[in-house]
């Protein structure tokens, strides 16, 4: 059985279809990419797999276990972490901070009668665990800055650390590349192979660049108009004419290309929102 | 023949309600106006139909005014000049401050404006004259069809608030501003890209949301007995309540929103018995148990503000609050200042003041232990609520209560209290604390007013014998606390010991996942932080450090002086003047406890000679000051200090990082503006 199968996953936005029937497995310790234009319902999955929303129709499984119906934190607890693609950092902590309370929650062992004994601070063994992913991200020089010193590449190393503190089986990564220069990019996707080799978690991939797709994911799905246009290794996805039809346009392997025809219908005026745009866009896309 | 009866009596019911409904309605769209069109939660509309009310009847009333002409100043002047102040000095300037800054500077003014408005027009508090309509009898009594009786003023109520609602509507219908107005109203964002000047429709809207708050204040003026700020303060719920029932964004349904508060509130009196103590207060309390359902049982309109607006995040992300770290040895001897400055006050107090001093000194302390539960909630939890006083209430009742009933030790009621009161806070917790934000601060609201409003009548709770029954002052076995000086020492060991829970509390697991809920509650669902349970554990200790400090005040002062100590209206002055100071730390809800208790005395009788309403006034104002600096005015002071210290103590060094609060802003500003640029960078 797979790490974790989406099936028949379907959303409506007061009436516009976000999603329609998607099904999306992972296996354990898989790279997997999931692209599509802006406004393809990449984020509405995302959430719904993570439980930001939920789906109207459609089950959600989790190594065997049904979690459709699970809050954001119980998803969590049972091995689903997440970066943003606006980046959710915690303001008033330090970098080693957001490592320490991801691990103090992993262990669960924390109540307010300790707090009130004065044994809720944190212990050594818990502050051994992130010294050791803090060198493993190589964030050990910053461990102690306050978070809003910090560049975006390395917030998002931030990100990283503290959604691997939980122990996810399965991390899931939206846009990572987005804001960040190539460079960044490249080491981001290093960094990522090195502690998913040690680790052995699997990672879902949403992202408009495909480069890095194409480079780090092993298996891609394809969206658009809230269907899965094509799934499979990604190489092969990457070539197929309906993905080029529907996404990529002139693709021609410079990445910068694609990016920017990929994003700019909407980019330019009004960036994508946070939240659950797939319905809408949808609609735009249908009304031009 | 009884089913006729039956349907006379509602239906006499629902036309009484009618006219009240009416001039809610108004109420109602006025408020949403401007909620719409500026964001704010306007808790001023209360203070600005109260401006108006006074306004008329000091000049119709007190200074014989022809009606018209009271009328033309208090409602076509006055009223809408207060609106388009208010938008000018205050409100304009928060455009895309969190809703929590507009919150509390809404509260702010909402304390100050009324305080401000008797000083200014030397208005007393309780006029001696009663209330009247704007017609002349307006008690006339007229019989509708015959049989359903109705005053003259509930006519003119009805017709006026009729005739105001049309005119808006024509107004929207008809003009080019009324368009742009439903524009903003639509999106403020987008009509702004598409030229249209939002400033100006902002100040628009609340110039006429300001006649509709003058408008019926004055029309439900002759309700009241007297003119008196707290009545037209529950205006504000009433507003709310019809404006959540319009789900906040439509006019129309705030409209029947208000209709139907008013006519519920009548019909519901005509059947619920009227002996019952439900009874009697189900009226008054209806918009508060209104508001209370709408906003726990009705999902959609919880929702981000912003999130009905497609461009709403074009916005960067508020900055987030500096933390600031400075130099450990200049924080080591701010503290050790701050302690000497402690003793040297615990021994002047117990060595040389006299008995008015020391029982000011004692009341600084046990104001400071319930100030402490705003530094729970507010400054650890990043929530805000309003039913503060209603929960030191609770902890003082409960010790009367046991002292009276059983005859126990007072020390044993106060636990109880802030047991009871722990239990109360996570009860209510449960349907609240899922709200999150503004909407779990009118919830706390409605719940104060409620306790207020019925609550304190039962017997079991406050009852008649409210101010008579005595509460004594400790014994612990062999130590007596009776003496006032005794008493200081306890109250300074119970501040300790709480002061002590607050850094224990803040330190440990709750403290730190508060700090990253508080952070981004996305993430910290993300890494299976639960976010209800943490801010369940602050809002029930934040409860029970209040009961305590409730409790330690009757025992202070003998008895529960309910009216002058705990009702809403101060538990909101509580919470400003904590806010504004610093709600952060322990420090700052001590210098609260002090700013609330001595400095009254010391700065404004003693040195200014002013009236100690001038304190409502200087607070309430300086709430303001919360949407820039949200650390509170003391800490901010201190950081500027330390930081100057800091660049004279290293001459042209590296310029102390981030020590300053200046320093912050432009680091969380350019912060605000790299993550801004993450979302153009693609474009």
């Amino acid at each position: 059985m797979s790490l974790l199968e989406a099936t028949g996953i379907s959303v409506r936005f007061a009436g516009i279809i976000a999603l329609d029937d998607v099904e999306l497995t992972v296996e354990a310790g898989e790279r997997v990419g999931l692209i599509g234009p802006n406004g393809a319902g990449k984020t509405t999955l995302f959430n719904c797999l993570l439980g930001v929303t939920r789906a109207d129709r459609g089950q959600v499984h989790f190594d065997g276990r049904e979690i459709s119906r699970l809050s954001v934190h119980r998803r969590a607890r049972l091995g689903l972490g997440r970066t943003f693609q606006r980046i959710e950092l915690f303001p008033e902590m330090s970098v080693r901070e957001h490592l320490w309370i991801a691990e103090r929650t992993r262990l669960g062992n924390g109540s307010v009668i300790k707090d009130l004994l004065g044994r809720g601070r944190p212990s050594r063994p818990e502050l051994a665990v992130c010294d050791e992913m803090l060198a493993l991200l190589g964030l050990g020089d910053v461990a102690d800055e306050p978070i809003e010193s910090m560049s975006l590449g390395k917030g998002r190393l931030v990100e990283v650390g503290r959604a691997l503190m939980t122990g996810p089986r399965l991390l899931l990564l939206d846009e990572p590349s987005s804001g960040v220069d190539r460079a960044e990019t490249a080491a981001l996707a290093q960094t990522l192979r090195d502690v998913q080799r040690e680790r052995g978690f699997a990672i879902l991939l949403v992202e408009h660049d495909v480069e890095l797709v194409a480079t780090f994911t092993e298996r891609s799905y394809v969206l658009d108009f809230g269907h899965v246009v094509v799934g499979g290794p990604t190489a092969d996805v990457l070539r197929d004419d309906r993905v080029r039809a529907a996404y990529l346009g002139a693709f021609d392997g410079d990445s910068t290309h694609t990016r920017t025809g990929a994003s700019r219908p909407r980019s330019a005026v009004s960036p994508e929102p946070a939240g659950d745009s797939g319905g809408e866009s949808t609609e735009d896309r249908n009304r031009s | 023949m009884l089913a006729v009866e039956g349907f006379d009596k509602f239906f006499q019911a629902l036309l009484q309600g009618i006219p009240v409904g009416s001039v809610f309605a108004l109420i109602a769209i006025g408020f949403t106006l401007t909620y719409k069109t500026s964001g704010v939660f306007n808790l001023v509309f209360g203070a600005q139909a109260y401006v108006s009310a006074a306004t008329y009847f000091e000049l119709h009333v007190r200074r014989h005014w022809a009606i018209w002409s009271a009328v033309l100043v208090a409602v076509v002047v006055i009223a809408p000049l207060l609106g388009v102040l208010l938008e000018r000095l205050v409100f304009r300037h928060l455009r895309g401050a969190r809703p929590a800054a507009k919150l509390i500077t809404a509260v702010g003014l909402m304390v100050a404006i009324p305080q401000l408005f008797q000083i200014v027009a030397n208005f007393d508090r309780e006029p001696s004259f009663g209330a009247v309509g704007i017609v002349p009898d307006g008690r006339t009594v007229y019989q509708l069809f015959g049989r359903y009786p109705l005053t003259r003023d509930e006519l003119v109520q009805f017709v006026v608030a009729v005739g105001a609602a049309a005119l808006l509507a024509s107004l929207f219908t008809f003009t080019r501003i009324g368009l742009r107005m439903r524009a903003v109203v639509e999106s403020p964002r987008m009509a702004e890209l598409r030229g249209i000047n939002a400033e100006r429709i902002s100040a628009v809207s609340w110039a006429l949301s300001s006649l509709f708050a003058g408008l019926a204040g004055v029309l439900l003026a002759p309700r009241f007995v007297t003119v008196q700020p707290s009545f037209f303060f529950e205006l504000v719920v009433v507003a709310i309540a019809a404006a959540a029932l319009g789900r906040m964004v439509s006019l129309p349904w705030a409209l029947i929103g208000g209709l139907l508060l008013g006519v519920l509130n009548t019909v519901l009196a005509r059947y619920v018995p009227s002996r019952s103590i439900i009874g009697q207060n189900l009226g008054p309390s209806l918009p508060f148990l209104a508001l209370f359902a709408v906003v726990v049982f009705s999902p959609s309109i919880r929702r981000d503000p912003g999130a009905n607006d497609p461009m709403a995040t074009v916005d960067p992300p508020p900055p987030g609050i500096g933390s600031g770290i400075g130099d450990p040895r200049l924080k080591l001897a701010a503290r050790l200042f701050t302690g000497a400055i402690a003793v040297a006050i615990a021994v002047w107090g117990l060595g040389f003041a006299n008995d008015f001093w020391l029982l000011l000194l004692t009341e600084a302390v046990i104001y400071a232990v319930i100030f402490l539960s705003v530094t729970v909630f507010t400054g650890l939890g990043g929530q805000v609520s309003l039913a503060l006083a209603s929960f030191s209430a609770i902890g003082a009742f409960t010790t009367m209560q046991f002292a009276q009933r059983w005859g126990t030790s007072v020390i044993v009621g106060a636990v109880a209290g802030a047991a009871i009161a722990a239990v109360v806070g996570a009860l209510l917790s449960v349907p609240v604390l899922r709200l999150g934000g503004i909407w779990l601060a009118l919830a706390t609201l409605a719940f104060a007013l409620f306790f207020d409003a019925v609550l304190v009548k039962f017997s079991w709770v406050g009852g008649t014998q409210l101010q008579q029954a005595k509460v004594p002052r400790p014994l612990l076995g062999p130590i007596d606390f009776r003496s006032d000086k005794s008493f200081l020492v306890l109250c300074c060991v119970v501040l300790t010991l709480v002061g002590g829970v607050v850094v224990l509390v803040r330190g440990g697991t709750t403290g730190s996942s508060l700090k990253a809920l508080r952070g981004s509650e996305v993430a910290a669902a993300s890494i299976g932080l639960v976010p209800w349970r943490s801010r369940m554990i602050a809002f029930s200790l934040s409860s029970a450090i209040a009961a305590l400090g409730g409790a330690l005040l009757a025992m202070s002062q003998g008895f529960v002086n309910y009216d002058a100590n705990f009702k809403p209206f101060v538990g909101l002055f509580w919470l400003v003047l904590v806010i504004t100071l610093s709600s952060r730390t322990v420090q700052g809800a001590i210098q609260a406890g002090f700013a609330f208790r001595v400095f009254p005395q010391l700065v404004l009788i003693q040195w200014l000679h002013l009236s100690p309403t001038w304190q409502f006034v200087g607070f309430g104002l300086a709430a303001v000051s919360y949407s820039r600096h949200p650390e509170g005015l003391l800490e901010h002071g201190q950081r500027r200090l330390l930081a100057r210290f800091e660049r004279s103590v290293e001459p042209r060094g590296r310029g102390a990082p981030g020590a300053g609060a200046g320093a912050d802003d432009v680091a969380s500003a350019s912060a605000a503006v790299g993550l801004g640029a993450d979302r153009e960078a693609v474009s």
